[in-house]
């Protein structure tokens, strides 16, 4: 909850501190950091009461996912913090920057310790939400307002999808778990089954996977992030490195319990699980890798290359075993510790050079000796190259690949040959970032300034804890363990097995290859492929983007054109639908009405209740044959006196009814109500037309069919409601301990209506004035608007 | 409109519905009526004065005084005094709301006692409910004078 305090306040301190709120907001964030850091080892969930009575609580649950999430959002958000004190030093807007910033860590926070699924679906919203902000931050720009309104519409109808899952989930689970997203974690087994039972696997499954795939930037909803990055660089590096896009893989490990089949001897059939996830990410892997090769900007290109890793963490978590849970799981530490650095070069780089084409720049070691050497540990992480540390992640991929393969066989084979096919891609454009640095300087390019040490330090720690990572995998290889992250990452993926898998017996370790395995083989290819590939980087680079000129390929085209169509469409219904005639409004508001209900009946599969007969005694018949007559005589009225006097026919006849009907109560309301309308009608008419106008022939058809639709819409429904009879009620309110003995009162209705549902009368006399009050505005103070 | 003979009735029947309307309204609670009823029902005789008489008639011969209101474009500032109406009904209506959780209760929560020996009615109920349904009556009479009001005056 700290952040959010902390971002309430903001604006306040911001007066206070100016150009020094950043290390207010990064105080936050260390301080969030260490709270994380204090549930270390620990397990479990704590509530708050909240909405008692759909039994959601604001819950927060303790575990190794959730944590290794948790120190990543505040620990990557305490130097982001801290690095935008230097960048965001001559930029606008800061107060509401840093607000943003914080709310944004607030909600990730949120996200990963939300023990429930409702508070977790509303911190995954403001997540998008406070996104949306901070990617359209430079307000009055163009680009930024279509990029933030892209991702908002991406992720937050992604996260719909999402919603939509989560109510069958908890459909399938027990009343009083309904949303208990703990309780679901503990008992995975169960879950599942009753999922299975239900038939809700696959449903839940693919809604759960529109929302992770939006937010995590799966092909093809990739087309947002890399418009996100007209958010200022640190916002790039924090959402799209070590957080936002984190939030979908996040639910895909969180979910991978549950989703996946119990692990039980000798099964050999591809989990729906496994196909849709290892399909989905290895395809983002290879698409958005090629995407990045064709990128023009480096934060383009880091965006790109995001997408792409994430897909490799997406397709690590979508194998089913536990070779698929270490990639997922040691990938989400290791991209955020070489993706984080890598955005926060690129905002150095595009700072202190000015430009932030990669035509235009080069040879920048001279300038930047020590960014260079991070963006070398970085870059060559990204890339997978031994014994960095994205090389250890990518090679439990390539394993997890290859024994999936090995086990299933057939087309299963795809999976590795595509992931060495997209890892080729990872490698060119990784090393041709890499490359910015090292070579000629090209000539357009003048001095570059030393990055200030605010901005310098944060990457540094960064690029030093990649590097420590990848030490950690050499030092296994001759024996001495980084224990406290194989601890760690083995923590984390004990939370991810499906059920039924040993989670203690598992212990997470990593290292070189110590002698020749398949995936050794995949990585070496991978390089030696990559190296010879990477002098025609270039050409590469032209024959995509030649290939990108093709409309229907880019997923953009389609997204711009179904937004715009959409508007285009909506523009053309207006002054059909509008037309500032109230007969037309009327028209649409009644056939849709009629529509939906009698579509509603249709689909409900509602049968009409058997018809018993018509009891009914020849006065009431007088009656009904009276009002239809009334009826009739309406509709050919000549003038409007007429009309509305056979109107009046047809309302007495009603009120009559009710006296036959044994209703005084009503009768005697609808005769007093019936004589006042027809009052007021008489003096509205005085302003009217005495006769009607000609009508249209068309015009007079429509109207007709419309009055039947009509007709028949309040016809089944008043069959329909009195059909069922709500026995409960009906007694409870004849019963004389209820009604006498309690309320004092022996007209039922009049009971009903002033003690058991006061509330209710109060609202309908609260309309009434309401009413009075509009008609005052409306006609006596007509002019007065005008006037002013 | 304004005939003797419908000047005569109408000087006779309003008073006779206004007496309806309160009787309709008092025993309510165990006979047909209520306040909703009631309200409309002295609407409707208002609404005869209205057609009979005319509005000015209400205004200068029963009130005996022009009330101008804020709205300024009201040709009859009677309604001004029927506004507070509604208004001081809503009031009535939540406020018996609000007594019954003084006492505890929830909002709303009505009661009933029933007073022995007095003169004239040996047996007579009372029940907060009524308090509930005078604010009703107000509300009904006072907003939907202020429509009939509002409408006829153009």
């Amino acid at each position: 909850m700290l952040p959010f305090a902390a971002a309430a306040l903001t604006p306040l301190v911001y007066r206070v501190l100016g150009e020094r709120t950043a290390y207010y907001a990064s105080a936050v964030a260390l301080a969030c950091f260490a709270m994380v850091a204090s549930q270390y080892g620990t397990h479990g969930a704590v509530s708050f009461e909240w909405i008692p009575a759909l039994e959601v609580s604001l819950r927060f649950y303790v575990d190794g996912l959730a944590l290794l999430i948790g120190f990543l959002a505040s620990g990557v958000g305490v130097l982001i913090l801290a690095y935008s004190g230097a960048y965001m030093h001559d930029e606008p807007g800061k107060a509401k920057y840093y607000t943003a910033l914080l709310a944004f860590m607030g909600s990730m926070l949120g996200v990963a310790f939300a023990a429930d699924l409702v508070s977790l679906f509303v911190f995954w919203e403001l997540t998008s939400l406070s996104s949306f902000i901070l990617i359209g931050h430079y307000t009055d720009r163009r680009s930024s307002q279509y990029a933030a309104r892209k991702s908002m519409i991406i992720t937050v109808s992604g996260g719909l999808f999402m919603l939509i899952g989560f109510l069958l989930l908890a459909n399938t689970v027990s009343q009083q778990h309904a949303f208990d997203l703990a309780w679901m974690l503990e008992h995975p087994a169960e879950v599942h089954e009753g999922l299975v039972d239900a038939g809700m696997l696959l449903p839940v499954l693919g809604l759960v996977a529109v929302g992770a795939a939006a937010k995590s930037a799966q092909v093809p909803l990739h087309i947002w992030l890399p418009n996100a990055m007209e958010a200022p660089t640190p916002v790039s590096a924090f959402l799209h490195s070590a957080t936002m896009v984190k939030a979908g893989v996040y639910l895909i490990g969180r979910f991978r319990p549950l989703l996946l089949p119990e692990v039980t001897e000798g099964t050999h059939g591809l989990p729906d699980w496994m196909t849709l996830f290892t399909i989905l990410g290895l395809a983002t892997m290879t698409i958005a890798a090629i995407l990045a090769v064709a990128a023009t900007d480096i934060k383009e290109l880091l965006a790109y290359s995001t997408a792409s890793h994430l897909g490799l963490i997406v397709a690590g978590f979508g194998f089913a075993s536990e070779l698929g849970a270490e990639t997922g799981a040691f990938h989400i530490l290791n991209h955020a510790m070489f993706k984080a650095p890598l955005f926060l070069v690129a905002g150095i780089i595009a700072h202190e050079a000015g430009t932030r084409k990669i035509k235009h720049l080069g040879g920048l070691r001279h300038d930047l000796p020590i960014t260079a050497a991070i963006t070398v540990v970085a870059g060559f992480g990204m890339a997978g190259i031994p014994p960095f540390n994205g090389f250890y992640s990518k090679e439990f991929l390539f394993h997890a690949a290859y024994e999936a393969a090995h086990v299933h066989g057939g087309l299963t084979w795809l999976y590795p040959i595509v992931a060495v096919f997209g890892s080729i891609f990872t490698f060119l454009y990784s090393v041709k970032f890499v490359m910015l640095f090292f070579g000629e300087k090209p000539k357009g390019l003048g001095h570059v300034h030393r990055p200030p040490a605010m901005m310098l330090v944060p990457t540094a720690i960064l690029g030093t804890v990649a590097a420590l990572i990848g030490l950690g995998g050499v030092a296994d290889t001759f024996g001495f363990a980084p224990t406290m992250i194989n601890h760690f990452v083995g923590e984390v993926i004990g939370n991810v097995l499906p059920p039924g898998a040993h989670a203690e017996e598992i212990h997470f370790s990593y290292h070189l290859p110590k002698h020749l395995s398949p995936a050794a083989v995949m990585s070496a290819t991978t390089i030696a492929i990559g190296a010879a590939a990477y002098p025609f980087y270039d050409r590469l680079h032209d024959g995509v983007n030649r290939l990108l000129a093709i409309n229907p390929l880019r997923a953009n085209w389609w997204y711009d054109n179904t937004v715009y169509g959409l508007n285009d469409v909506s523009i053309a219904m207006v002054p059909r639908v509008q037309t500032g005639l109230l007969r037309t409004y009327a028209t649409w508001t009644l056939a849709a009405v009629s529509t939906l209900a009698l579509g509603g009946y249709v689909a409900a599969g509602v049968s009409l209740p058997s018809f018993g007969g018509l009891a009914i005694s020849y006065p009431m018949l007088l009656v009904l044959l009276v009002a239809v007559v009334g009826a009739v005589a309406v509709s050919i009225a000549p003038s409007h006196v007429a009309g509305v006097l056979t109107l009046s026919i047809l309302g007495f006849m009603v009120a009559i009814f009710y006296i036959l009907a044994k209703a005084p109560d009503l009768a005697l309301t609808q005769l007093v109500v019936e004589t006042l309308v027809l009052v007021i009608f008489l003096l509205v008419l005085d302003r009217l037309p005495t006769f009607y106008g000609e009508m249209s022939r068309s015009r007079a058809l429509r109207d007709g069919v419309l009055s039947l639709a009509v007709g028949a819409t309040v016809f089944v429904t008043v069959l329909l409601t009195t059909a069922a009879s709500p026995n409960s009620i009906a007694t409870f309110f004849t019963e004389y301990e209820n009604t006498v003995k309690i309320a004092g009162g022996h007209n039922i209705v009049n009971v009903i209506l002033v003690d058991y549902r006061g509330f209710d009368t109060m609202g309908e006399i609260s309309v009434v004035a309401m009413a009075a009050l509009s008609v005052l505005t409306l006609i006596a103070m007509r002019e007065r608007g005008e006037i002013q | 409109m304004t005939t003797v003979i419908t000047r005569t009735i109408t000087r006779t029947v309003v008073p006779l519905i206004f007496v309806t309307a309160v009787a309709l309204m008092l025993q309510g609670h165990n006979l047909p009526g209520g306040g909703f009823i009631a309200g409309v029902l002295t609407t409707t005789a208002f609404a005869l004065i209205y057609i009979v008489y005319g509005m000015d008639f209400l205004e200068d011969e029963l009130f005996h005084n022009v009330v101008r209101g804020p709205v300024e474009h009201l040709q009859y500032g009677i309604v001004e005094n029927y506004r507070a109406m509604f208004a001081v009904g809503l009031l009535i209506a939540a406020g018996s709301g609000v007594v019954s959780m003084v006492f505890g209760k929830n909002f709303l929560y009505q009661t009933y006692t029933i007073l022995e020996g007095i003169p004239l009615y040996p047996h007579f109920e009372v029940a907060s409910a009524l308090a509930f349904d005078i604010g009703v009556y107000l509300v009904v009479v006072g907003a939907l004078l202020t429509i009939l009001s509002v409408v006829g005056a153009e």
